[in-house]
């Protein structure tokens, strides 16, 4: 029985390793964004914080300056960003884990702080990814918005942020199948799928009011179909600079845009399908129950 | 003798927690479920390990038929230590953890190695001998494994084993108090104390030292008899200990009193949340425990953050 325990109050007192690690970031003003009051509700899983906002410091309770103070989730985020660069050699390890730590000053029994199979590590290189696309679609809609750009028809848009994504995976391909194969453990699951219908979630987010027949849930569906055929055979394509994978991308996309325009036609035709289906049914049975009575 | 015990007996849920507090008020301890003093205590448990230091190993086997050193392989599987990382086993006295410790470490290293070579496919024949060989002089990988205890013969007794088994390498043996260690700030990477910390008889000194010697982001791990909440189990474990496990003391030992004191003071030690919120006090981050047969034996752990 594992028994885990948030301490509501308590923040890391920055130790020696710790300071250090930070002294090479600028101390930063206090905004009003950034202020984390520590009596919040303790269960609050402390939000990722995007790669902008490098050591924000808090005001303590008392509203007065404080030192810098760390949470835990925080440094262990620290901690999985620095044993990212170690992954081509190392693989999605907790040996990767413990380089990195002890890039950031700290012992590599640290990596004892996650668990041994790496999963958390490929969770938070996921999410990073993530995060970087819906930064990259947000300014590319300010710039529709101010006019600087075209608004793309919705097959390119799909395009262009389905190989966005997947180009960062570029740099840990030779892994990513061990790292697709884990995420596929049973545990993990919750998580990555998690992960996954957000981030389709926000690909349509941004790709906006186009006028198709598809309803939401088909949408996240198709959107996730390619999304995942393409990851597969991006990871067995040896063309140069995956030319093979853009294309098979590019077909996909244009194979959604077709079944759209027969959405109706698909309708209809499933109605048909599904009547029958309770047509043979019902036939066979009868022909069960007549052999019986036979 | 048995007018201690018994009022000892009846009054044992406060005052375990009183003899535990009061460590401010006076020098009263608890021995098994005896009352004496600090330094009363330090001795008399000096005399048990001096006594039962040759016939440790054996006892431990008949007592928990054997299932010790399967929670000794869960510790370590947890520890999950990578090549060069320096172990402080404290009252570690026979070497148990810093054998399997050496052993796990050794095997890491091997596979680290056959990876490496595997990716040095398009080096020629003679590239690869040399770099076998000069990776095959660090074996270990430069870890390293400091066994502290307080008692001469338990050490004693670890040495031996050591040569016996053939473990010549990344073995230091060091006479030491676990309240006071002989070691300085910030060295190790990971400090282990198996079913050590239920014999000192200051545990927040013997944690604070800990967290002083453990390098930043080290781990704490303390294997340790523990509470266990389950009544009939409960029930069972109780009757084991207190009826089987003395027999068995005098029978394989000759020392019927030595193994009285030690079901006691499995009786006495704080249970897994006492021992989480003591860790805690201490400084470490992320403290946690894994119970190991319904709480007969439970794994804690913290980092120094």
């Amino acid at each position: 029985v594992r028994c885990q325990h948030y301490p509501p109050l308590r923040a890391l007192q920055a130790s020696a390793a710790l300071r250090r690690a930070s002294d090479g970031h600028q101390k930063e003003p206090l905004t009003s964004s950034s202020q984390q009051h520590f009596d919040s509700p303790p269960a609050a899983h402390q939000p990722e914080q995007e790669p902008q906002a490098p050591r924000p410091s808090y005001t303590g309770q008392g509203g007065q300056e404080s030192e810098d103070y760390e949470s835990e989730e925080q440094l262990q985020h620290r901690i999985l960003t620095a044993a990212l660069e170690f992954v081509p050699e190392h693989g999605w390890t907790a040996e990767a884990i413990a380089e990195g730590a002890k890039t950031l000053g700290l012992s590599v029994a640290a990596a004892g702080m996650f668990h041994s199979d790496g999963s958390e590590l490929i969770l938070h290189f996921v999410s990073e990814c993530n995060a970087k696309l819906s930064q990259l679609l947000e300014k590319e809609q300010k710039l529709v918005q101010l006019g600087e750009a075209e608004k793309k028809p919705i097959d390119e848009f799909l395009r262009d942020a389905v190989e966005a994504r997947l180009r960062m995976l570029i740099p840990y391909i030779e892994k990513w199948p061990q790292a697709l194969s884990i995420l596929l453990l049973p545990r993990n699951i919750p998580s990555s799928l998690n992960l996954l219908t957000s981030m389709i979630d926000d690909i349509w987010h941004y790709a906006g009011d186009q006028s198709t027949d598809f309803n939401w849930y088909t949408r996240r569906a198709v959107l996730t179909g390619i999304y995942n055929t393409t990851e597969l055979v991006m990871m067995q394509d040896s063309s140069p600079g995956f030319e093979d994978t853009w294309r098979f991308l590019e077909n996909r996309v244009a194979d959604a845009m077709a079944m759209s325009n027969t959405a109706s036609q698909v309708q209809s035709t499933g109605e048909a399908v599904v009547q029958g289906l309770m047509g043979a049914a019902v036939t066979v049975s009868n022909a069960e129950t007549s052999r019986a009575v036979r | 003798r048995c007018r201690w015990r018994c009022r000892a007996l009846l009054s044992r849920p406060a005052g375990a927690l009183r003899a535990h507090r009061g460590l401010a008020a006076g020098p009263e301890m608890h021995f098994g479920f005896q009352t004496v003093t600090e330094e009363e205590r330090r001795e008399k448990i000096y005399q048990v390990f001096e006594s039962v230091a040759k016939k440790y190993d054996v006892m431990n086997d008949s007592m928990t038929l054997g299932i010790h050193r399967v929670w000794k392989d869960i510790l370590m599987h947890k520890m999950n230590p990578s090549p060069g990382t320096l172990l402080l086993d404290v009252a570690g006295g026979t070497g148990d953890i810093a054998f399997r410790f050496i052993n796990y470490v050794r095997s890491v290293r091997e596979r680290q190695l056959q990876r490496k070579l595997r990716h040095h496919q398009n080096l020629s024949w003679q590239e690869i001998f040399e770099s076998y060989q000069k990776d095959n002089l660090n074996s270990l990988g430069d870890s390293q494994v400091v066994v502290c205890d307080i008692n001469r013969e338990m050490l004693k007794v670890g040495k031996q084993k050591a040569q016996h088994l053939g473990y010549t390498e990344g073995l230091s043996w060091v006479l030491g108090n676990a309240e006071e260690l002989p070691f300085d700030d910030d060295k190790f990477d990971v400090y282990t104390i198996a079913f050590g910390i239920r014999n000192v008889t200051r545990i927040d000194l013997a944690l604070q030292e800990a967290y002083r010697v453990l390098k930043p982001g080290g781990r704490f791990l303390c294997l340790e008899f523990s509470h266990v909440s389950n009544p009939l189990l409960s029930r069972l474990y109780d009757l084991y200990s207190f009826q089987v496990i003395p027999v068995l003391g005098e029978v394989i030992a000759g020392d019927w009193k030595s193994y009285q004191y030690l079901v006691e003071s499995i009786r006495r030690f704080p249970p897994q949340e006492e021992l989480k919120a003591m860790i805690e006090d201490a400084g470490f981050f992320k403290v946690d425990y894994e119970n190991l047969n319904f709480g007969i034996v439970a794994i804690h752990s913290g980092f120094k953050l």
